[in-house]
Protein backbone atom coordinates (compact mmCIF):
# COMPACT_ATOMS: atom_id res chain seq x y z
CA UNK A 1 0.00 0.00 0.00
CA UNK A 2 2.83 2.30 0.98
CA UNK A 3 4.61 1.38 -2.25
CA UNK A 4 1.61 2.28 -4.38
CA UNK A 5 1.27 5.64 -2.70
CA UNK A 6 4.93 6.37 -3.31
CA UNK A 7 4.52 5.62 -7.02
CA UNK A 8 1.42 7.75 -7.33
CA UNK A 9 3.05 10.74 -5.67
CA UNK A 10 6.01 10.56 -8.02
CA UNK A 11 3.96 11.12 -11.18
CA UNK A 12 5.21 13.92 -13.39
CA UNK A 13 2.11 16.05 -12.89
CA UNK A 14 2.74 16.17 -9.16
CA UNK A 15 6.01 18.01 -9.70
CA UNK A 16 5.75 21.77 -9.53
CA UNK A 17 8.84 22.13 -11.74
CA UNK A 18 7.19 20.37 -14.68
CA UNK A 19 4.18 22.69 -14.53
CA UNK A 20 6.57 25.66 -14.42
CA UNK A 21 8.27 24.38 -17.57
CA UNK A 22 4.89 23.88 -19.19
CA UNK A 23 3.86 27.44 -18.31
CA UNK A 24 7.11 28.82 -19.76
CA UNK A 25 6.56 26.76 -22.90
CA UNK A 26 3.00 28.10 -23.27
CA UNK A 27 4.31 31.65 -22.83
CA UNK A 28 6.89 31.06 -25.56
CA UNK A 29 4.27 29.62 -27.87
CA UNK A 30 2.25 32.79 -27.24
CA UNK A 31 5.34 34.89 -28.09
CA UNK A 32 5.84 32.82 -31.25
CA UNK A 33 2.21 33.15 -32.36
CA UNK A 34 2.14 36.88 -31.68
CA UNK A 35 5.43 37.15 -33.65
CA UNK A 36 7.24 38.78 -30.74
CA UNK A 37 4.85 41.75 -30.66
CA UNK A 38 5.14 41.94 -26.90
CA UNK A 39 8.96 42.12 -27.07
CA UNK A 40 8.95 44.64 -29.89
CA UNK A 41 6.56 46.94 -28.03
CA UNK A 42 8.67 46.60 -24.90
CA UNK A 43 11.76 47.43 -26.94
CA UNK A 44 9.89 50.46 -28.37
CA UNK A 45 9.53 51.93 -24.89
CA UNK A 46 13.01 51.21 -23.57
CA UNK A 47 14.76 52.42 -26.74
CA UNK A 48 12.70 55.64 -26.96
CA UNK A 49 15.36 57.88 -25.35
CA UNK A 50 17.95 56.72 -27.91
CA UNK A 51 16.03 57.28 -31.14
CA UNK A 52 17.99 58.99 -33.91
CA UNK A 53 18.00 62.76 -34.11
CA UNK A 54 18.45 65.20 -36.98
CA UNK A 55 21.97 64.35 -38.09
CA UNK A 56 23.79 62.57 -40.94
CA UNK A 57 22.80 65.53 -43.14
CA UNK A 58 25.63 65.15 -45.63
CA UNK A 59 25.00 61.49 -46.39
CA UNK A 60 21.25 61.97 -46.51
CA UNK A 61 21.35 65.06 -48.81
CA UNK A 62 23.84 63.44 -51.17
CA UNK A 63 21.62 60.38 -51.49
CA UNK A 64 18.52 62.55 -51.92
CA UNK A 65 20.14 64.56 -54.74
CA UNK A 66 21.20 61.37 -56.47
CA UNK A 67 17.71 59.95 -56.07
CA UNK A 68 16.00 63.11 -57.42
CA UNK A 69 18.25 63.29 -60.48
CA UNK A 70 17.51 59.69 -61.38
CA UNK A 71 13.81 60.11 -60.63
CA UNK A 72 13.63 63.22 -62.80
CA UNK A 73 15.25 61.38 -65.68
CA UNK A 74 12.85 58.50 -65.29
CA UNK A 75 9.82 60.77 -65.08
CA UNK A 76 10.79 62.55 -68.30
CA UNK A 77 11.08 59.25 -70.10
CA UNK A 78 7.83 58.06 -68.55
CA UNK A 79 6.09 61.22 -69.69
CA UNK A 80 7.17 60.66 -73.28
CA UNK A 81 6.14 57.04 -73.10
CA UNK A 82 2.76 58.01 -71.62
CA UNK A 83 2.07 60.42 -74.41
CA UNK A 84 2.79 57.68 -76.86
CA UNK A 85 0.93 54.85 -75.20
CA UNK A 86 -1.69 56.57 -72.99
CA UNK A 87 -2.25 53.44 -70.91
CA UNK A 88 0.51 53.28 -68.28
CA UNK A 89 -0.07 52.00 -64.75
CA UNK A 90 -0.40 54.88 -62.29
CA UNK A 91 0.80 55.00 -58.75
CA UNK A 92 -0.25 57.34 -55.96
CA UNK A 93 2.53 57.95 -53.46
CA UNK A 94 0.84 60.89 -51.78
CA UNK A 95 0.39 59.25 -48.41
CA UNK A 96 3.76 59.02 -46.70
CA UNK A 97 4.45 58.18 -43.09
CA UNK A 98 7.82 59.30 -41.72
CA UNK A 99 9.33 56.83 -39.29
CA UNK A 100 12.58 56.49 -37.35
CA UNK A 101 14.65 53.32 -37.38
CA UNK A 102 14.73 51.99 -33.81
CA UNK A 103 16.40 48.63 -34.46
CA UNK A 104 18.61 47.64 -37.31
CA UNK A 105 19.93 44.27 -38.41
CA UNK A 106 21.79 44.93 -41.62
CA UNK A 107 24.54 42.36 -41.29
CA UNK A 108 24.49 38.58 -41.01
CA UNK A 109 21.45 36.58 -42.22
CA UNK A 110 18.73 38.65 -40.63
CA UNK A 111 18.36 41.79 -42.67
CA UNK A 112 15.55 43.82 -41.20
CA UNK A 113 14.82 47.17 -39.62
CA UNK A 114 12.21 47.99 -37.01
CA UNK A 115 10.42 51.35 -37.29
CA UNK A 116 8.72 53.40 -34.59
CA UNK A 117 5.38 53.47 -36.41
CA UNK A 118 2.97 50.57 -36.16
CA UNK A 119 -0.61 49.58 -36.82
CA UNK A 120 -1.70 52.44 -34.54
CA UNK A 121 -0.34 54.89 -37.14
CA UNK A 122 -1.94 53.07 -40.04
CA UNK A 123 1.04 51.03 -41.23
CA UNK A 124 -0.06 47.83 -42.94
CA UNK A 125 1.69 44.64 -43.99
CA UNK A 126 2.94 44.99 -47.55
CA UNK A 127 3.57 48.75 -47.40
CA UNK A 128 6.69 49.89 -49.22
CA UNK A 129 9.53 51.52 -47.29
CA UNK A 130 11.86 53.98 -48.98
CA UNK A 131 14.80 55.92 -47.61
CA UNK A 132 17.13 58.61 -48.95
CA UNK A 133 18.34 56.98 -52.18
CA UNK A 134 15.42 54.72 -52.96
CA UNK A 135 13.80 51.44 -52.05
CA UNK A 136 14.66 49.75 -48.75
CA UNK A 137 12.13 46.94 -48.38
CA UNK A 138 8.57 46.03 -47.50
CA UNK A 139 6.71 45.89 -44.21
CA UNK A 140 6.35 42.24 -43.24
CA UNK A 141 5.01 42.51 -39.74
CA UNK A 142 3.36 45.16 -37.56
CA UNK A 143 2.72 45.49 -33.86
CA UNK A 144 0.78 48.30 -32.19
CA UNK A 145 3.76 50.68 -32.01
CA UNK A 146 6.31 49.15 -34.40
CA UNK A 147 6.63 47.70 -37.85
CA UNK A 148 9.29 45.29 -39.09
CA UNK A 149 10.70 45.72 -42.56
CA UNK A 150 12.40 43.01 -44.60
CA UNK A 151 15.25 44.66 -46.48
CA UNK A 152 15.87 43.88 -50.14
CA UNK A 153 19.24 42.41 -49.11
CA UNK A 154 17.49 39.68 -47.05
CA UNK A 155 17.69 36.10 -48.40
CA UNK A 156 13.88 36.08 -48.34
CA UNK A 157 13.50 39.09 -50.62
CA UNK A 158 12.69 38.60 -54.31
CA UNK A 159 11.34 41.54 -56.30
CA UNK A 160 10.76 42.42 -59.92
CA UNK A 161 13.00 45.20 -61.23
CA UNK A 162 13.50 47.19 -64.41
CA UNK A 163 16.80 47.95 -66.13
CA UNK A 164 16.05 51.24 -67.79
CA UNK A 165 18.85 51.47 -70.42
CA UNK A 166 18.10 48.13 -72.03
CA UNK A 167 14.36 48.19 -71.20
CA UNK A 168 14.22 44.73 -69.67
CA UNK A 169 12.67 43.18 -66.57
CA UNK A 170 14.70 41.16 -64.09
CA UNK A 171 14.50 39.57 -60.67
CA UNK A 172 16.39 41.09 -57.73
CA UNK A 173 17.28 38.42 -55.17
CA UNK A 174 18.70 39.15 -51.70
CA UNK A 175 21.64 36.95 -50.80
CA UNK A 176 22.32 37.86 -47.18
CA UNK A 177 25.13 40.28 -48.06
CA UNK A 178 25.11 44.00 -48.94
CA UNK A 179 24.89 43.43 -52.69
CA UNK A 180 21.71 41.70 -53.93
CA UNK A 181 21.89 39.85 -57.22
CA UNK A 182 19.99 40.77 -60.37
CA UNK A 183 18.95 37.80 -62.52
CA UNK A 184 18.01 38.43 -66.13
CA UNK A 185 16.59 35.39 -67.85
CA UNK A 186 18.02 36.24 -71.23
CA UNK A 187 21.54 35.48 -72.35
CA UNK A 188 21.44 38.27 -74.95
CA UNK A 189 20.64 41.10 -72.54
CA UNK A 190 23.29 43.81 -72.93
CA UNK A 191 23.60 44.69 -69.25
CA UNK A 192 26.66 46.75 -68.31
CA UNK A 193 28.38 47.99 -65.17
CA UNK A 194 26.80 51.32 -64.20
CA UNK A 195 23.31 50.50 -65.48
CA UNK A 196 20.56 51.88 -63.30
CA UNK A 197 17.97 49.55 -61.76
CA UNK A 198 14.52 50.67 -60.58
CA UNK A 199 11.32 48.94 -59.53
CA UNK A 200 9.53 47.34 -62.43
CA UNK A 201 6.48 49.02 -64.00
CA UNK A 202 5.12 45.50 -64.42
CA UNK A 203 5.40 44.63 -60.72
CA UNK A 204 2.20 44.14 -58.77
CA UNK A 205 3.98 44.45 -55.41
CA UNK A 206 5.87 47.72 -55.86
CA UNK A 207 5.02 51.12 -57.33
CA UNK A 208 6.94 51.71 -60.58
CA UNK A 209 10.16 53.72 -60.95
CA UNK A 210 11.44 53.69 -57.38
CA UNK A 211 15.24 53.89 -57.65
CA UNK A 212 16.97 50.77 -56.33
CA UNK A 213 20.61 50.60 -57.34
CA UNK A 214 23.38 50.52 -59.88
CA UNK A 215 25.01 47.48 -61.51
CA UNK A 216 28.36 46.81 -59.86
CA UNK A 217 29.56 43.75 -61.76
CA UNK A 218 28.16 41.34 -64.35
CA UNK A 219 28.57 37.57 -64.33
CA UNK A 220 28.14 35.92 -67.71
CA UNK A 221 29.30 32.40 -66.86
CA UNK A 222 25.80 30.89 -66.71
CA UNK A 223 24.32 29.44 -69.88
CA UNK A 224 20.73 30.62 -69.87
CA UNK A 225 20.80 33.78 -67.80
CA UNK A 226 22.93 36.72 -66.74
CA UNK A 227 23.46 37.76 -63.16
CA UNK A 228 24.74 41.04 -61.81
CA UNK A 229 25.69 42.42 -58.41
CA UNK A 230 23.76 45.56 -57.49
CA UNK A 231 25.04 48.38 -55.31
CA UNK A 232 22.03 49.86 -53.51
CA UNK A 233 21.41 53.61 -53.58
CA UNK A 234 19.71 53.62 -50.18
CA UNK A 235 22.12 52.53 -47.44
CA UNK A 236 20.13 50.74 -44.74
CA UNK A 237 23.06 50.65 -42.31
CA UNK A 238 23.25 54.46 -42.03
CA UNK A 239 19.68 55.64 -42.64
CA UNK A 240 17.87 56.77 -39.51
CA UNK A 241 14.66 58.10 -41.04
CA UNK A 242 12.51 56.41 -43.67
CA UNK A 243 9.22 56.93 -45.46
CA UNK A 244 6.47 54.34 -45.50
CA UNK A 245 4.33 54.54 -48.63
CA UNK A 246 0.78 53.92 -47.55
CA UNK A 247 -1.01 54.15 -50.86
CA UNK A 248 -1.72 50.94 -52.70
CA UNK A 249 -0.62 50.46 -56.27
CA UNK B 1 13.08 42.05 -3.87
CA UNK B 2 16.86 41.98 -3.86
CA UNK B 3 16.81 38.31 -2.88
CA UNK B 4 14.33 37.54 -5.65
CA UNK B 5 16.53 39.29 -8.22
CA UNK B 6 19.59 37.36 -7.04
CA UNK B 7 17.72 34.07 -7.19
CA UNK B 8 16.24 34.63 -10.62
CA UNK B 9 19.33 36.22 -12.17
CA UNK B 10 19.59 33.57 -14.87
CA UNK B 11 15.95 33.94 -15.94
CA UNK B 12 16.15 37.74 -15.87
CA UNK B 13 19.24 37.67 -18.08
CA UNK B 14 17.40 35.22 -20.39
CA UNK B 15 14.63 37.79 -20.91
CA UNK B 16 17.18 40.38 -22.03
CA UNK B 17 18.69 38.25 -24.83
CA UNK B 18 15.99 39.23 -27.37
CA UNK B 19 16.42 42.88 -26.40
CA UNK B 20 20.17 42.72 -27.14
CA UNK B 21 19.40 40.77 -30.30
CA UNK B 22 17.15 43.67 -31.42
CA UNK B 23 19.51 46.38 -30.16
CA UNK B 24 22.29 45.04 -32.38
CA UNK B 25 24.88 47.74 -31.62
CA UNK B 26 26.81 48.72 -34.76
CA UNK B 27 29.99 49.61 -32.90
CA UNK B 28 30.35 45.99 -31.75
CA UNK B 29 30.12 44.67 -35.29
CA UNK B 30 32.69 43.41 -37.76
CA UNK B 31 31.91 43.57 -41.50
CA UNK B 32 28.39 44.56 -40.47
CA UNK B 33 27.95 41.28 -38.55
CA UNK B 34 27.24 40.99 -34.83
CA UNK B 35 28.26 38.27 -32.37
CA UNK B 36 25.66 35.54 -31.91
CA UNK B 37 24.26 36.76 -28.60
CA UNK B 38 22.14 33.76 -27.47
CA UNK B 39 25.21 31.51 -27.21
CA UNK B 40 26.74 33.73 -24.52
CA UNK B 41 23.81 32.87 -22.27
CA UNK B 42 23.28 29.29 -23.41
CA UNK B 43 26.87 28.16 -22.72
CA UNK B 44 26.99 28.95 -18.97
CA UNK B 45 23.38 27.82 -18.50
CA UNK B 46 24.00 24.44 -20.14
CA UNK B 47 27.34 23.93 -18.38
CA UNK B 48 25.66 24.36 -15.01
CA UNK B 49 22.29 22.67 -15.68
CA UNK B 50 23.24 19.89 -18.09
CA UNK B 51 22.38 18.76 -21.61
CA UNK B 52 18.61 18.31 -21.30
CA UNK B 53 18.11 21.74 -19.76
CA UNK B 54 20.43 23.20 -22.40
CA UNK B 55 18.40 21.52 -25.12
CA UNK B 56 15.11 22.83 -23.73
CA UNK B 57 16.36 26.38 -23.32
CA UNK B 58 17.96 26.19 -26.77
CA UNK B 59 14.45 25.49 -28.06
CA UNK B 60 13.01 28.37 -26.01
CA UNK B 61 15.65 30.78 -27.30
CA UNK B 62 15.04 29.62 -30.85
CA UNK B 63 11.29 30.16 -30.50
CA UNK B 64 11.73 33.72 -29.25
CA UNK B 65 14.45 34.75 -31.71
CA UNK B 66 12.58 33.24 -34.66
CA UNK B 67 9.54 35.30 -33.77
CA UNK B 68 11.67 38.47 -33.75
CA UNK B 69 13.23 37.87 -37.15
CA UNK B 70 11.15 38.05 -40.28
CA UNK B 71 12.62 35.09 -42.14
CA UNK B 72 9.65 32.76 -41.99
CA UNK B 73 11.27 30.09 -44.12
CA UNK B 74 14.37 29.65 -41.96
CA UNK B 75 14.76 28.86 -38.27
CA UNK B 76 17.48 29.16 -35.64
CA UNK B 77 15.98 26.37 -33.51
CA UNK B 78 18.04 23.36 -34.77
CA UNK B 79 21.35 25.14 -34.22
CA UNK B 80 20.45 26.37 -30.75
CA UNK B 81 19.04 22.98 -29.66
CA UNK B 82 22.19 21.24 -30.83
CA UNK B 83 24.44 23.80 -29.13
CA UNK B 84 22.42 23.60 -25.89
CA UNK B 85 22.83 19.82 -25.85
CA UNK B 86 26.51 19.99 -26.78
CA UNK B 87 27.36 22.66 -24.21
CA UNK B 88 25.72 20.57 -21.49
CA UNK B 89 28.27 17.82 -22.07
CA UNK B 90 31.14 20.16 -21.26
CA UNK B 91 32.51 20.10 -17.75
CA UNK B 92 33.77 23.14 -15.88
CA UNK B 93 37.55 23.48 -15.91
CA UNK B 94 39.56 24.01 -12.74
CA UNK B 95 42.12 26.27 -14.43
CA UNK B 96 40.37 29.66 -14.60
CA UNK B 97 42.58 31.16 -17.30
CA UNK B 98 42.31 28.09 -19.52
CA UNK B 99 38.55 28.12 -18.85
CA UNK B 100 38.24 31.63 -20.31
CA UNK B 101 39.86 30.59 -23.57
CA UNK B 102 37.74 27.46 -23.69
CA UNK B 103 34.58 29.60 -23.63
CA UNK B 104 35.87 31.45 -26.67
CA UNK B 105 36.61 28.26 -28.59
CA UNK B 106 33.35 26.56 -27.62
CA UNK B 107 31.24 29.60 -28.52
CA UNK B 108 33.09 29.91 -31.83
CA UNK B 109 32.27 26.30 -32.60
CA UNK B 110 28.64 26.84 -31.54
CA UNK B 111 28.35 29.94 -33.69
CA UNK B 112 29.84 28.05 -36.63
CA UNK B 113 27.31 25.24 -36.18
CA UNK B 114 24.33 27.62 -35.86
CA UNK B 115 25.49 29.67 -38.85
CA UNK B 116 26.03 26.53 -40.94
CA UNK B 117 22.59 25.14 -40.06
CA UNK B 118 21.02 28.44 -41.07
CA UNK B 119 23.05 28.71 -44.27
CA UNK B 120 22.14 25.14 -45.26
CA UNK B 121 18.46 26.01 -44.90
CA UNK B 122 18.92 29.02 -47.21
CA UNK B 123 20.86 26.88 -49.70
CA UNK B 124 18.21 24.16 -49.59
CA UNK B 125 15.43 26.72 -50.13
CA UNK B 126 17.20 28.22 -53.16
CA UNK B 127 18.43 24.90 -54.54
CA UNK B 128 15.51 24.46 -56.92
CA UNK B 129 15.98 27.97 -58.40
CA UNK B 130 19.59 27.07 -59.35
CA UNK B 131 20.61 30.31 -57.63
CA UNK B 132 22.38 28.53 -54.82
CA UNK B 133 25.89 29.25 -56.12
CA UNK B 134 25.26 32.97 -55.80
CA UNK B 135 24.88 32.51 -52.05
CA UNK B 136 28.43 31.27 -51.53
CA UNK B 137 29.91 34.78 -50.81
CA UNK B 138 27.55 35.13 -47.86
CA UNK B 139 29.63 32.50 -46.04
CA UNK B 140 31.55 35.55 -44.80
CA UNK B 141 28.60 36.12 -42.43
CA UNK B 142 29.39 32.83 -40.70
CA UNK B 143 33.12 33.55 -40.49
CA UNK B 144 32.66 37.08 -39.12
CA UNK B 145 30.11 35.80 -36.59
CA UNK B 146 32.43 32.98 -35.49
CA UNK B 147 35.28 35.43 -34.95
CA UNK B 148 33.19 37.94 -32.99
CA UNK B 149 31.43 35.34 -30.87
CA UNK B 150 34.75 33.71 -29.99
CA UNK B 151 36.27 37.11 -29.21
CA UNK B 152 33.57 38.25 -26.78
CA UNK B 153 32.74 34.87 -25.21
CA UNK B 154 35.60 34.79 -22.65
CA UNK B 155 34.48 38.15 -21.22
CA UNK B 156 30.74 37.61 -21.21
CA UNK B 157 30.45 33.85 -20.54
CA UNK B 158 32.78 33.85 -17.54
CA UNK B 159 30.83 36.73 -15.96
CA UNK B 160 27.49 35.03 -16.61
CA UNK B 161 28.82 31.70 -15.30
CA UNK B 162 29.95 33.41 -12.10
CA UNK B 163 26.55 35.10 -11.74
CA UNK B 164 24.60 31.88 -12.34
CA UNK B 165 26.75 29.97 -9.82
CA UNK B 166 26.25 32.74 -7.30
CA UNK B 167 22.47 32.71 -7.72
CA UNK B 168 22.38 28.91 -7.33
CA UNK B 169 24.46 29.04 -4.18
CA UNK B 170 21.94 31.39 -2.60
CA UNK B 171 19.10 28.92 -3.29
Amino acid sequence: MLGIRRISTSRWWHKKKNWLFFAIFLFLVFVRISKGAFYKDFYYFISKPFWPGQFQKEIVFESINQEYLIKLNLLKKDNIRLRQILSLQESSNDEHISAAVISRKTGSWWRQIILNKGSKDGVEIGNIVIGPGGLLGTVKNTSLFTSSVTLITSPESKIGVWVDRIQINGLLVGLGDDYPSLIIYSKDADIKVGDFVSSSPASTLLPPNIPIGIVLSVDETLKLKKTAKISLLAKPHVIDWVQILKGNI
Amino acid sequence: MNKFLTKKLSIISFIFIPIIFLWNPNWLGFLGVQPYWPLFWLLPWSMINGSISGLIFGLFLGLILDSLTLNQSFTQIPGLIFCGFLFGRIKLHSDILLGHFRYGLICSLGSFLCGTFYFLQILFRNFSDSNSLMLIPSVKNILAEVFLTGFFAPFICSQLLRMFKFSRRKI
